[in-house]
Parts: C-alpha cells; sequence; structure tokens
C-alpha cells in the first residue's frame, strides 16, 4: 500500500508543475496580433489588430450557432453568442495573449499569430 | 436497478444544481464536477457496471437538462478515459485514499475533454489550457473524492448488497 503522504507528495508535485506551466503559459505574450477566428476547424477570417482603426463587429454563423464578435484597434473579443456556457463571452478581450478565446459548443477558436497577414474580413 | 436509478436521479440533481454555479474562471472544461461523488460511491458501494450505468444515464440525461447537446462529446470523451483510470486507480488505493483516485481520474477527465476538444475544432493550440485543466482537476478531483469518502462509510449500509 503506498502511503497517503507518499500520494499527497505526489498530487502536490503534480499541482505545483501544472500551475508553473499554466501561469507561464497564460503570461506568455501572443507572437503577433493578427487574430485568426477559425469555425469548425477551418480559418474563416483573418484580422490584423493593428491596422483596426474603427471598433466593428463580426458576426460568425456556425453550423451551431452564431458568435458575435467585437473588433477594436489592437484587441477582440467576442461579445455575445447564443451558446449555452458563454465561456467565450466572459473570457473578455484577448489583445496581447497566446491563450485563445474558445467557444467549444459553437467550436469556435479565436487565436492571436505572429505576422501582418491581408485582412480578410469586409468592414 | 431500483438502486442505479436513484443514485441516477441523485447525480443528475446534483448535476443540474452545478449548472446554476458562475463559472470560476473563464477556461472551456473547468468544473467541479460534483455530480461525480455519485459515480464514485456508486463504483464503491455496487461495483463498476452500476457505476457505469449511473456515469452513463447522468451524462446522457443531463446533456437534455441542461439545453447543452454540444457538451455531450467533450463529457463522453472525458468520461472515457476517467471511468478506466479510475478503476484501475481503486485497485491500487485504499478505502481511506478514494481522495486519490478521484484527484487522478478528474486530471484525466479533463485531458480527454481536452482532446476531444483538440479533435473537434482541429486547433491543437488548445493544448494551452492543458495545465490549467489539470489544476482545476486536482482541486475538483479532491473535493468531490473527499466528499465520497465520507459518504461511503453512512451510505454502505443502504447501498451494498441487499
Amino acid at each position: 500500500m503506498v502511503k497517503t503522504r507518499t500520494w499527497a507528495a505526489v498530487i502536490g508535485c503534480i499541482l505545483l508543475l501544472a500551475g508553473a506551466a499554466a501561469v507561464w503559459l497564460w503570461l506568455r505574450p501572443a507572437p503577433g496580433h493578427v487574430a485568426e477566428i477559425y469555425s469548425d476547424g477551418a480559418l474563416r477570417y483573418t484580422v490584423d489588430l493593428d491596422r483596426v482603426r474603427e471598433p466593428r463587429r463580426l458576426t460568425v454563423e456556425g453550423p451551431r450557432g452564431v458568435n458575435v464578435i467585437l473588433i477594436e484597434p489592437g484587441r477582440i473579443r467576442v461579445e455575445s453568442a447564443d451558446c449555452p456556457d458563454q465561456v467565450c463571452v466572459n473570457a473578455g478581450w484577448l489583445s496581447d495573449s497566446a491563450s485563445p478565446i474558445v467557444c467549444l459548443p459553437h467550436r469556435l477558436v479565436i487565436r492571436l499569430t505572429g505576422g501582418a497577414g491581408p485582412d480578410t474580413t469586409a468592414g | 436497478m431500483a438502486r442505479d436509478a436513484v443514485l441516477t436521479a441523485v447525480a443528475l440533481t446534483i448535476f443540474v444544481l452545478e449548472l446554476q454555479l458562475p463559472d470560476l474562471i473563464p477556461v472551456p472544461g473547468v468544473k467541479a464536477g460534483l455530480s461525480n461523488i455519485v459515480t464514485l460511491i456508486t463504483l464503491y458501494l455496487m461495483g463498476p457496471w452500476d457505476a457505469l450505468a449511473v456515469l452513463t444515464a447522468r451524462i446522457l440525461l443531463g446533456s437534455v437538462f441542461s439545453g447543452n447537446a454540444s457538451a455531450l462529446i467533450y463529457s463522453l470523451a472525458g468520461s472515457l478515459v476517467a471511468f478506466p483510470v479510475t478503476l484501475l486507480m481503486k485497485k491500487i488505493v485504499t478505502e481511506r485514499q478514494v481522495w486519490v483516485a478521484s484527484v487522478f481520474a478528474a486530471i484525466a477527465h479533463n485531458a480527454g475533454q481536452m482532446g476531444a476538444a483538440i479533435l473537434v475544432t482541429a486547433t491543437p493550440s488548445l493544448a494551452v489550457y492543458l495545465p490549467v485543466l489539470t489544476v482545476s482537476g486536482v482541486i475538483a478531483g479532491l473535493f468531490t473524492g473527499l466528499a465520497a469518502q465520507a459518504c461511503l462509510p453512512g451510505l454502505s449500509k443502504i447501498l451494498r448488497d441487499q
């Protein structure tokens, strides 16, 4: 039998390692300010956030629902969505983090990448 | 069978109540998983088949009650990974260490769920959430495990083979 103290130590180590990795990943800056919006696994829009002058909305209709994305100079967020959990809305603004905004129910992902791709969104 | 049904009803009630709690952090897949207290109790007092039945019924009915049918695939994937891990851990740990099995089950659940999300969204970069989900799994698993462990002695008289 493994002693409870040993189990506690093993779990404590896992917690520390995962915690450190989580903090490191969370604070890791994004490689760039180009937002890529994926729906259902396919890249749908690319927006260079540094070139955004006016706030604008982008409605992404996936096979399972709609996410309204708000784009402002230098940042992007999901403003509203008809998904059940609202995790994507609660995630707030994405401006400088490598952690993507995810709407699992609608299979929508917004992540920041490097490089200035062409702005393919229509006004 | 009747006991399985009662346990499923209890698990579903806990599941629906938990849905009313606000999200602590906006990371997909972070959840307390309180209804797994029932899964653990069923496993320990009635055996793996009953536990599998109660777990599957709760997941399927839970997705109906929550109106979040698209979450079903992630719950199923998580449980598919977590259940064998729990069975294995049950063989290793003592009855005073149920929480240990629960912690590993929760970590496995979140990893399986993340794997499904990566496949479904075709976005490997979702893996950046794995450490956060591991931390949340340890905390959630610890809590549900300790809760189940505390309930086991009292419930064993009622649930164990009659």
